[in-house]
């Protein structure tokens, strides 16, 4: 009977889009463009959100930061290289190639001592222990960052393909080859995290502890490890989503994780918290509704549409999108 | 020394004492039946074993080691794996993904392959669903596949809790009879049963558990002509 509630509002939203889609297609398909665009980055943090809670039932807040952290080191070491922001040249590619997997690598390190320090010492206390302690880790990493850089913008350098010659107008709407390497490198990630989830000893030993962790220990799977590996890959996408937002926006600040971890994990739970691809397809699903709300709304009232929806998700669909019933225990 | 041996185990939840000097062993090629009424320390008996909690005193000893404080990783490790009460299977896995878990601690791919031929064979019914999601399957399906998956890590000694909980008299009779036929294959089963009359008929041997005490052993059938164990357990 909730269900019902939940439909006809998604039916609505629907119905305008699709008269806003006719009378301006060109319109709908460019703000489409941009709404890919951020959904592919939010969902690469939204999986992170999704994984840890699918695991051990807690929600990361200090997750938003490290992907935010993951950006601010990104732009360190990107410093070492002489990168050219004027033109795309060799060294930029090689400099991305490197960067992308020496920060992902980072920072799965910096999130599995996070869960060591943080997070491990409070398995067995009330579930608000770890919530709290994941509040503290949000601002100790933000701290870490204001100590860093300040509180001013950072400038992240511009050292993907662009320019005239990098953009192009198909039927009208204005695509740059920065749109395509967001959503191109989400797409791969999130191909690789599937196919490791799903095929191998490691990624299924994820799921199995994830749906029941006594009987996984049962089968002799070191729960502790499992655990660490789910942070350590949440953070590998979400170091990549801080790199990909920095050469995307070129530009970070020390409390970007906030408001973006905030919107990643109503993604998540707008696809069903736990579920990882739930948590792409909400994460995309936001980009796009974030998207829409800027162009027909009001920028001004994105916030309130996104958090409205976590809402009204909450309220009238726990589960989510994707969620399953979960037999109670 | 016994395969597997309980000296004197207590365990707590908390305050509350669950086991008091409990003293059981698993020799090898036995079936040995652990019966009890509800909340008698059977299942608390198992997780004493397999690690998931430890005993506040005594020991437990398996294959000549001190496994007391040994963690449920190495104990499946070492040879002891268990069906759990209720099942409890990875309910969004498929029937194989749920096997495989089984065989976790192992990195013998002809050996995993070939034990998986040999649950096949124990139980056809999972042959022909090994794509399904184990929790779509009936509960009979499903108990086959947890005994199926606990047969999957190659155990010294197989523990089963309540393998016949609630399901259908054809059923358990088939369950008892795969019990049978996997010891006859060399593997000790330590067994925890509510229906005793059946676990008596095909155990060597057997304890009785009240409130966290063994307060009764002998052969399945010393047991069965019992009168005490009449009364209390086979309501004749």
């Amino acid at each position: 009977m909730v269900d019902f509630g939940f439909y006809i509002i998604c039916g609505a939203a629907v119905v305008l889009l699709a008269t806003q889609a006719v009378s301006n297609p060109t319109a709908f398909v460019q703000i489409t463009v941009f709404g890919l665009a951020d959904g592919a980055m939010y969902a690469l943090v939204a999986l992170g959100y999704t994984m840890v809670y699918g695991i051990i039932e807690l929600i990361n807040f200090a997750h938003g930061d490290v992907f935010t952290l993951g950006g601010y080191i990104s732009a360190a070491i990107l410093g070492f290289f002489a990168i050219n922001e004027g033109s795309f040249t060799a060294v930029n590619l090689i400099a991305i190639v490197l960067v992308f997997p020496v920060v992902m690598l980072i920072m799965g390190g910096i999130n599995i001592t996070i869960e060591r320090v943080a997070y491990r010492p409070l398995r067995n206390a009330p579930r608000l222990a770890p919530l709290i302690t994941a509040i503290g880790m949000s601002f100790v990493l933000e701290g870490i960052m204001f100590l860093w850089h300040g509180p001013a913008t950072v400038h992240f350098p511009d050292i993907l393909p662009h320019g005239p010659q990098f953009q192009t107008t198909i039927g009208g709407v204005f695509v740059t080859f920065k749109d395509g390497f967001v959503m191109v490198t989400a797409v791969v990630l999130v191909t690789l995290l599937a196919i490791f989830i799903n095929r191998t000893k490691l990624g299924k030993a994820m799921r199995a502890t994830a749906q029941d962790r006594d009987a996984a220990q049962l089968m002799g799977i070191n729960i502790n490890r499992t655990i660490a590996a789910t942070f350590f890959i949440g953070a590998l996408l979400a170091g990549a989503g801080g790199m990909i937002w920095g050469l995307y926006f070129n530009n970070l600040f020390y409390n970007l994780g906030f408001r973006t971890g905030l919107v990643a994990f109503t993604s998540a739970v707008f696809g069903g918290i736990g579920n990882i691809p739930g948590a792409a397809i909400g994460g995309v699903l936001i980009g796009l509704i974030a998207a829409y709300s800027d162009s027909y709304i009001g920028s001004k009232w994105t916030e309130v549409v996104i958090f409205g929806i976590l809402i009204g998700v909450l309220v009238l669909r726990p589960t989510g999108l994707l969620g399953m019933r979960v037999p109670e225990k | 020394m016994a395969l597997l041996e309980l000296r004197d185990v207590n365990a707590f939840y908390g305050r509350i004492q669950a086991l008091r000097k409990v003293n059981l062993e698993v020799d090898k090629g036995e079936v040995v039946a652990l019966i009890g009424s509800n909340g008698a320390g059977k299942t608390t008996t198992l997780r004493t074993i397999s690690g998931l909690m430890h005993p506040a005193g005594g020991s437990i000893h398996f294959d000549g080691r001190d496994i007391t404080q040994t963690g449920p990783s190495k104990i499946v490790e070492l040879g002891i794996s268990q069906s759990p009460e209720g099942r409890r299977l990875f309910p969004r896995m498929t029937v194989v993904d749920n096997l495989f878990m089984g065989a976790y601690t192992r990195n013998d791919k002809p050996g995993i392959t070939a034990d998986m031929d040999r649950v096949f064979t124990l139980f056809p019914r999972l042959k022909e669903r090994r794509t399904q999601i184990a929790g779509t399957l009936s509960g009979g399906e499903q108990q086959m596949l947890a005994m199926g998956r606990a047969m999957m890590a190659r155990p010294k000694v197989l523990m089963l809790d309540e393998p016949s909980l609630g399901l259908a008299p054809i059923l358990i009779e088939t369950i008892f009879s795969i019990v049978r036929e996997i010891n006859a294959q060399g593997v000790p089963v330590l067994l925890v049963e509510q229906n005793a009359s059946k676990a008596l008929e095909v155990a060597h041997r057997a304890y009785v558990l009240e409130t966290g005490s063994i307060v009764k052993t002998g052969t399945g059938k010393e047991l069965l002509a019992s009168e005490d164990v009449q009364k209390a357990y086979l309501g004749i």
